[in-house]
């Protein structure tokens, strides 16, 4: 029975049903508690352990958050300070010189591995933990899937790199500005993130071949750049609104003459709609 | 979050000393010698080529780590001297230039604050 029955919220035909319109948060989760995963949840992201003990979370169930994106699985390179094998899973104390955390790794009882020789661990060695960050009682830790010694120690180093480069990622699209866009939810992709700070450089190299033109005929070029693209191009009325300003009909006429002699501009289906040559 | 869990320990080098004076740091550096009075501290190249004295812990055995590439994990006592905490082999063969480059980026003030303290 939805909870939304009563609720001011109900909107549609009458009757049953009680989902606010456009879905409900609890909708797929089965359980009122339960979660929405998105494509995040899958997604891998090297971080540091001041990272981890930074995440935010808006309530015990939701999802951890860093840098105002859903974390997923996360991947770190720490020291293992000890290792501490239990009846159901073996318990491994990190530090990688920005904190300490635990990372719990469930064992098979069934089979006959020794977790603390599996793949050579040892304390006090380096080792690289992937999993997903949980939080149990309010104390955080890593339930973990992976866990292997680092064996070539530049991986250390790559490490830190690697995490500071998904930092910037995330905060500033891929390196290159091609990246897409945010997802139309709102919500920001670990890969995913608005581009606009590389957009800049595009419009500031082609501001940089109208920068030798007089400050009207640029006003005229950068409004005309900022128009939506359109087959008829600008109309001279609006170009008047745009860069009027104490500049009288004859000097913006006259601008745009200069500006086709320099073929910079063209006029398209009659002598009062314009466009930029490129 | 305990205070513990919050405890830094971040990577520096040699000229990096001067500015954590009474904290616990790691040094990715080089073996170059030991102290041959002591027994208990040696000498060490940091990635920027910095040389520093490690104060060995006092067990009463000399320190003698297997590797040519050490991380001392100590508290610093000044510009040029830590005192060791911990410590861990880092191989025989090791490219102190990306380790400089690494630290250098690590104290940066636009990644520090944000990625590797509180």
């Amino acid at each position: 029975m939805s909870q939304y029955n009563d609720s001011s919220y109900y909107s549609g035909g009458g009757g049953g049903g009680g989902y606010i319109a456009g879905g409900s948060p609890f909708s797929q989760g089965g359980s009122p508690g339960g979660r929405v995963r998105t494509d995040i949840s899958h997604s891998l992201r090297p971080v540091k352990i001041c990272q981890l003990n930074k995440a935010t979370q808006a309530h015990v169930d939701a999802e951890f958050r860093l840098d105002d994106v859903e974390l997923g699985n996360v991947s770190v390179v720490a020291q293992a300070v000890s290792i501490q094998p239990q009846a159901t899973n073996c318990v491994y104390h990190l530090d990688d010189g920005t904190g300490r955390f635990e990372a719990r790794h469930w064992v098979d009882q069934e089979s006959e591995t020794n977790v603390l020789n599996w793949g050579g661990l040892r304390e006090s060695m380096y080792v690289r933990v992937t999993g997903a960050l949980k939080g149990f009682h309010g104390k955080r830790y890593l339930n973990t899937v992976h866990v292997r010694p680092i064996t070539d120690k530049h991986e250390i180093f790559f490490h830190e790199m690697e995490a500071i480069t998904a930092t910037l990622t995330v905060e500033r699209g891929p390196p290159g500005g091609t990246g897409p866009k945010a997802t139309a939810s709102g919500s920001k992709d670990v890969t995913m993130t608005d581009a606009s700070a590389y957009s800049a450089p595009s419009t500031s190299v082609a501001q940089d071949q109208y920068a030798h033109l007089p400050k009207l005929q640029q006003a005229i070029v950068r409004f005309m750049m900022e128009q939506p693209p359109s087959p008829e191009g600008t109309h001279v009325f609006a170009i008047a609104r745009a860069v009027g300003d104490g500049n009288d009909a004859q000097k913006i006429s006259a601008a745009l003459d200069q500006l086709m002699d320099e073929g910079l501009v063209y006029t398209t289906s009659d002598d009062n709609h314009f466009t930029l040559a490129n | 979050m305990s205070a513990l869990e919050r405890e830094i320990s971040p990577r520096v080098n040699a000229e990096m000393l001067p500015k954590w004076i009474g904290k616990t740091v790691r040094l990715t550096c080089k073996l170059l010698n030991f102290d041959s009075e002591s027994e208990r501290s040696f000498r060490v190249e940091a990635s920027d080529g910095g040389q520093v004295v490690i104060q060995a812990i006092n067990t009463g055995e000399p320190f003698r780590p297997d590797d040519i590439y050490l991380e001392v994990i100590g508290k610093v006592i000044d510009a040029t001297t830590i005192s060791m905490l911990g410590c861990i082999g880092m191989g025989n063969e090791l490219d102190m230039k990306l380790v400089n480059d690494t630290v250098i980026l690590i104290h940066d003030p636009r990644f520090f604050g944000k990625m590797f303290s509180y």
